[in-house]
């Protein structure tokens, strides 16, 4: 299944604390670095499509900036109106020092 | 203590009986190695009468709707912590009945509560129970949008709007005042201060405390199903821990708990741990009472040796035990904070609907908010403030854990399993007190002078909000 895993950046340009989002087979992938690990998951919010990348991190969750929904960051579920559908969540690891994510 | 009516009752004067032939809370901490500060070392009890409270403020759907309209509107809440919101656009949701309130950080120093709802056609900007950060407050229904000031950024096609003046629609906002790391807010405009309101003696105490210098590491929700005063009232008095605790008593100074109030919103009990109930007389030896110490956060206490030597005291040791152990756990300095302020439990409310407990061993903060649909549910929140590491970072505050309806405390995720079953306990009698006072053929509820004292205080609270 290796072949599905698709190159996103290198680890050191996402410290912790921080997100980066990137398009990955046309589809914006937003990788968020916690205390805890790294998690990749959809830069689109499901409730208006709007983007999520400048969201807060907190807790393993991100809070969407436009209207406030907030998602797990592990399951994708949604947390908070007024999202409702969950987003995606993709499959990430680390191959010498690049993060990798399947999309 | 056995005997439940004493002859000598009649030369007190109501309120002035005591636990008798038992060493006050006072005599407790004054035999303690690290003596405690002054506003340890102080009483303020007044006898406030003994006539029954009446129940249908605990019964009455109707009492419930005026407590809405004249109590949560005129007082002031914890809203949220300092740290929920330290960044310029973090905001927090408090919602208390059918009100909710954005409250946001407009800058550094400016904390800000704006009533959470869009001023076009009235679509809450944020949903209740929600955090987040914003750069702009966004209606998800026609995107009206306001700054993080409170003034209107944009109304969508606005040249449908020529009635719109802008400087007639920012966000409306409650007062909001900052004491101790909590954030207050306060819908009535003509309120007094947040100092004025909670009175010059407790401002001398909460200054001490430093709990800016704290942080959430546990926080819990539960539903309770009886009306929020019952609620609170299970927590404002050590006279039910012989009955509902007893896995504890061997430990904790019940009967002779010192009980003070501090103008019309703010009381206290202060609660002796370590030391035998007077219920307990005689029955068990100093090691005893060592042995079966409990604590709201043991986890830090480890393996400490809870042996102790001829004449040493248990109190002394567990002084001494925790002082070690937890700076050791939480990377904190505490050679300068007395036995009793480790040790001992100090229950403060803050009216309506706060309590703050100010020690190291018990660091809790309770919050009661009424049902809004049901003034037979109230919401219980349980946080732990641990003090900041001394590196100084500052830890993100705990997310909350929401318990179902029947689910033990001992369940939530950082809660000391024994601290758990204790709040099992309290509130296992809750529903059926809510019941009780339905079924009763007794219009009021009797209350004791000294040990029941801040029920009686609360409740003076409750009914000046309504009367006036």
């Amino acid at each position: 299944m290796s072949s599905n895993f698709t190159r996103f950046c290198k680890l050191e340009a996402v410290p912790p604390g921080s997100n980066k989002a990137l398009k990955v087979n046309d589809t914006w992938v937003l990788v968020c670095h916690t205390k805890e690990r790294l998690f990749a998951v959809s830069g689109i919010c499901s409730h208006q499509a709007k983007p999520l990348f400048s969201g807060r991190v907190r807790n393993c969750k991100i809070t969407c900036p436009v209207h406030g929904a907030r998602f797990d960051l592990a399951t994708g579920e949604a947390l908070d109106l007024p999202a409702t559908r969950p987003i995606p969540v993709y499959e990430l690891r680390l191959v010498d020092d690049w993060i990798e994510v399947c999309v | 203590m056995k005997q439940t009516i004493r002859e000598d009752t009649q030369i007190f004067a109501p309120g002035d009986a005591r636990c008798p032939d038992e060493p006050s809370t006072q005599d407790i901490i004054a035999r303690d190695k690290v003596a405690a500060p002054a506003w340890v070392r102080s009483e303020s009890y007044s006898f406030l009468g003994d006539e029954d409270i009446s129940i249908d403020r605990y019964i009455d759907a109707a009492f419930a709707k005026q407590e809405f309209d004249k109590l949560w509107t005129r007082t002031w809440q914890f809203a949220c912590r300092e740290e929920h919101i330290p960044e310029i656009g973090d905001y927090y949701v408090y919602d208390i009945g059918r009100h909710s309130f954005i409250v946001t950080r407009v800058a550094e120093h400016d904390i800000r509560a704006y009533y959470n709802a869009c001023l076009h056609r009235g679509t809450k900007l944020r949903a209740s129970g929600s955090d987040g950060c914003a750069s702009e407050f966004k209606c998800s229904f026609h995107g009206w949008s306001w700054n993080l000031d409170g003034t209107l950024r944009e109304a969508v096609c606005d040249w449908d709007f020529p009635h719109v003046k802008a400087e007639a629609f920012s966000l409306p906002e409650a007062r909001v005042e900052l004491l101790g790391g909590f954030v207050f807010i306060n819908m009535d405009p003509a309120a007094p201060s947040l100092p004025d309101y909670l009175g010059p003696e407790f401002m001398a105490h909460i200054t001490q405390w430093k709990l800016e210098d704290r942080y959430v590491y546990c926080h819990v929700y539960k539903t309770i199903p009886a009306n929020w005063k019952l609620n609170m009232e299970a927590f404002m008095e050590a006279y039910h821990v012989i009955n509902t605790h007893p896995q504890v008593a061997v430990s904790n100074a019940d009967a002779n708990s010192q009980y003070d109030i501090y103008g019309e919103h703010v009381d206290r009990f202060i609660s002796s741990l370590g030391v035998l109930s007077p219920h307990l007389r005689g029955q068990y030896t100093e090691q005893d009472i060592l042995d079966r110490f409990t604590i709201g956060d043991a986890s830090m206490l480890g393996g400490a040796d809870r042996t102790l030597a001829n004449g040493e005291t248990a109190r002394q040791r567990m002084a001494d035990i925790m002082r070690e152990m937890f700076e050791k756990a939480t990377n904190t300095d505490l050679s300068q904070v007395s036995d009793a302020e480790l040790l001992d439990c100090f229950s403060y409310t803050l009216f309506p609907n706060t309590f703050l407990f100010p020690g190291i061993s018990l660091p809790m903060v309770y919050r009661f908010r009424p049902h809004k649909d049901d003034h037979r549910k109230s919401i219980y929140e349980v946080m732990f403030l641990r003090p900041l590491p001394v590196d100084g970072s500052r830890p993100e505050p705990a997310e909350p854990v929401y318990l179902r309806d029947d689910q033990s405390f001992t369940e939530a995720d950082g809660m000391d399993p024994g601290f758990g079953a204790i709040l099992d306990q309290d509130t296992e009698n809750l529903l059926l007190q809510q019941e009780g006072l339905e079924a009763s053929a007794k219009g009021g509820i009797t209350l004791g002078n000294y040990q029941e004292i801040r029920i009686r205080h609360f409740e003076r609270a409750v009914d000046k909000y309504l009367v006036e």
